[in-house]
């Protein structure tokens, strides 16, 4: 009998690693939240809508070759759209949610291909409606074709910001002002990794050049310290910055905008592997990824992880290893027999990783931004706990992210604390001195699932 | 145009077109506030991606559908929610 494979997310990782496993002979489940396949970079629109996504003609090609490939082998995939994975136990039974039910599958394997989500640094102003993360932005721009706002300021740390800005610009969008931390060509400094990544750096050089045509002015060292409005966004402040990262005093000037497009990295979405129990460490970038070895085996048998969800590397990395990854799962052969067929996926997954060190050195939030937050800052924006909050739970001797949220709620919200937690962490530590190294315990659901869902659960079943 | 269609937000006709989310319209129209939260703050959309639920609204009566991730359909009534009260 051939072994079942449950694959959640559909991004670069996920599609190769499910195009790979039914080559392999395995019977593939593809668990996705959203409606079409992509993931978040490959991310498509509704095929009747009319309209350009302004992406690179690169990253285009690259998307319609990946996504051509998962059409060809989608037959064979029990491909599912609009479902959400919202718990994964150490025994391997992985409950899923889709519409009005929720079902509970045993596969023999399962890959976690559920990529990254956006880092945010709260500062006073954030919640106010005109604020998004960029790859927000850029999703409906890309996938809804709607532009976001008539007029933007883009910021962040890292290359999205600098995409994103772009993409506006391209789209008609008035970019007021990019403003980023640090300036990209720090990524010079590792010349081997640029010259690796060569593709992505003209890709760059090209999004770099849409904004000089537009007349988009350029602020290194730059950050947004307060948004204005109250029901909508109506400006920013921004102020440069220190080597720490804490605002010069008398540095700031105001923007007027109707959107703040804000990126500062990305967090790995690594709730459900640790909830099953696998050994896990923090991300210098942001959030903790759990420990794997070159197949994306967890210390957990028969649970894998590959792409982003494994720390940050980009799309070809995740295509890359998707494919390592759901080879490894779909069979059961020795680690030589899988690297002897996988040697072009591991060179083209050395070859990117080379690139995305590069890249992960301009993503790390300095200590001093996380000072940006006043007192009154909500954090933890679903359960409104502001700074101060964490700041006086920390100091009454509340010294790990369990404690934390046991006594002020933070990250029980709506979204799991997968917004706050990268900040909660990192305030913690700016407060209370103590790195906490261990991450807030992911319970089920970490999606909201009603009790009808749960009712009308379907028989657990082999996947 | 065609494919285009109208749902209705706080009562007020907003256009659409097939395959958009409730979201995407309500911000192609100029609308950023959401939501009013437990605490009185306006929200809108923030990750865009279904991730943060700050975009939840009351969609035909519906409480906490995320606007984000639900596709706009003819007709539909969307209502702003003012802390747990559809």
């Amino acid at each position: 009998m051939s072994r079942s494979v449950a694959i959640v997310g559909a991004g670069p990782a996920g599609m190769a690693a499910a195009i790979e496993a039914v080559a392999r002979g395995a019977r593939v489940t593809l668990i996705d939240e959203a409606a079409l396949p992509g993931g978040q970079i490959y991310r498509q629109a509704h095929p009747s809508l009319p309209g350009a996504d302004f992406a690179d003609a690169g990253e285009s090609a690259r998307k319609a070759e990946l996504l051509r490939r998962f059409r060809a082998a989608a037959e064979a995939i029990d491909y599912r759209p609009g479902t959400a994975a919202y718990a994964l136990f150490g025994n391997g039974e992985l409950h899923v949610a889709a519409g009005a039910a929720t079902e509970v599958l045993r596969p023999d394997a399962v890959v976690l291909a559920t990529g990254v989500r956006e880092v945010a640094v709260p500062f006073p102003g954030w919640t106010t409606p005109g604020v998004m993360f960029a790859g927000g932005a850029q999703a409906l721009l890309k996938a809804q074709r709607v532009p976001p706002g008539r007029e933007a300021v883009v910021a962040g740390c890292g290359p999205l910001p600098l995409v994103v800005a772009a993409q506006l610009a391209r789209a008609g969008v008035a970019v007021k002002a990019l403003a980023l931390l640090r300036p990209l060509r720090q990524m010079a400094a590792d010349p081997a990794a640029l010259w690796q990544g060569r593709r992505l750096v003209f890709e760059g050089m090209r999004y770099g050049r849409s904004l000089r045509q537009a007349g988009v002015p350029r602020l290194t060292g730059h950050v947004p310290v307060r948004a204005l409005g109250e029901d909508r966004l109506t400006g920013v402040v921004l102020a440069r910055v220190d080597a720490e990262g804490r605002p010069v005093r008398g540095s700031e000037h105001e923007i007027a905008c109707d959107l703040l497009a804000l990126n500062y990295g990305f967090a790995a979405n690594s709730e459900l592997v640790a909830m099953a129990g696998a050994r896990m460490r923090r991300d210098p970038i942001g959030g903790w990824l759990p420990e794997v070895d070159e197949f994306g085996r967890t210390s957990l048998p028969g649970v894998f992880v590959a792409g982003d969800g494994a720390g940050l590397r980009g799309a070809l990395v995740a295509e890359a290893e998707g494919g390592i990854v759901g080879a490894a799962a779909a069979s059961g052969a020795g680690d030589d027999a899988l690297r002897a067929t996988l040697g072009d996926a591991f060179a083209r997954r050395r070859q990117w990783a080379a690139f995305q060190r590069a890249v992960r050195g301009t993503l790390r939030v300095p200590a001093g931004l996380w000072s940006l937050a006043a007192d009154d800052t909500v954090v933890c924006r679903c359960e409104n706990v502001a700074l101060r909050d964490i700041r006086e739970a920390v100091a009454g001797g509340h010294r790990s992210l369990n404690a934390v949220k046991r006594n002020v709620r933070s990250g029980m919200g709506w979204c799991g604390g997968r917004i706050c937690l990268p900040a909660i962490a990192a305030l913690a530590e700016l407060h209370g001195g103590v790195p906490p190294d261990a991450m807030m315990t992911p319970r089920p659901m970490v999606r909201p699932v009603t009790f009808a869902a749960l009712a009308a659960q379907q028989k657990a079943r082999s996947a | 145009m065609a494919g285009e269609f109208h749902f209705t937000f706080e009562g007020r006709p907003v256009a659409a077109r097939e395959g958009q989310s409730v979201a995407a319209a309500l911000i192609a129209a100029g609308e950023r506030c959401l939501r009013i939260d437990e605490a009185g703050r306006p929200k809108g959309v923030v990750c865009g991606i279904g991730v943060c639920w700050e975009c939840r609204c009351s969609i035909d009566g519906k409480p906490d559908i995320r606007a984000c991730m639900t596709p706009a359909q003819a007709g539909m009534a969307v209502r702003r929610q003012h802390g747990l009260n559809p």
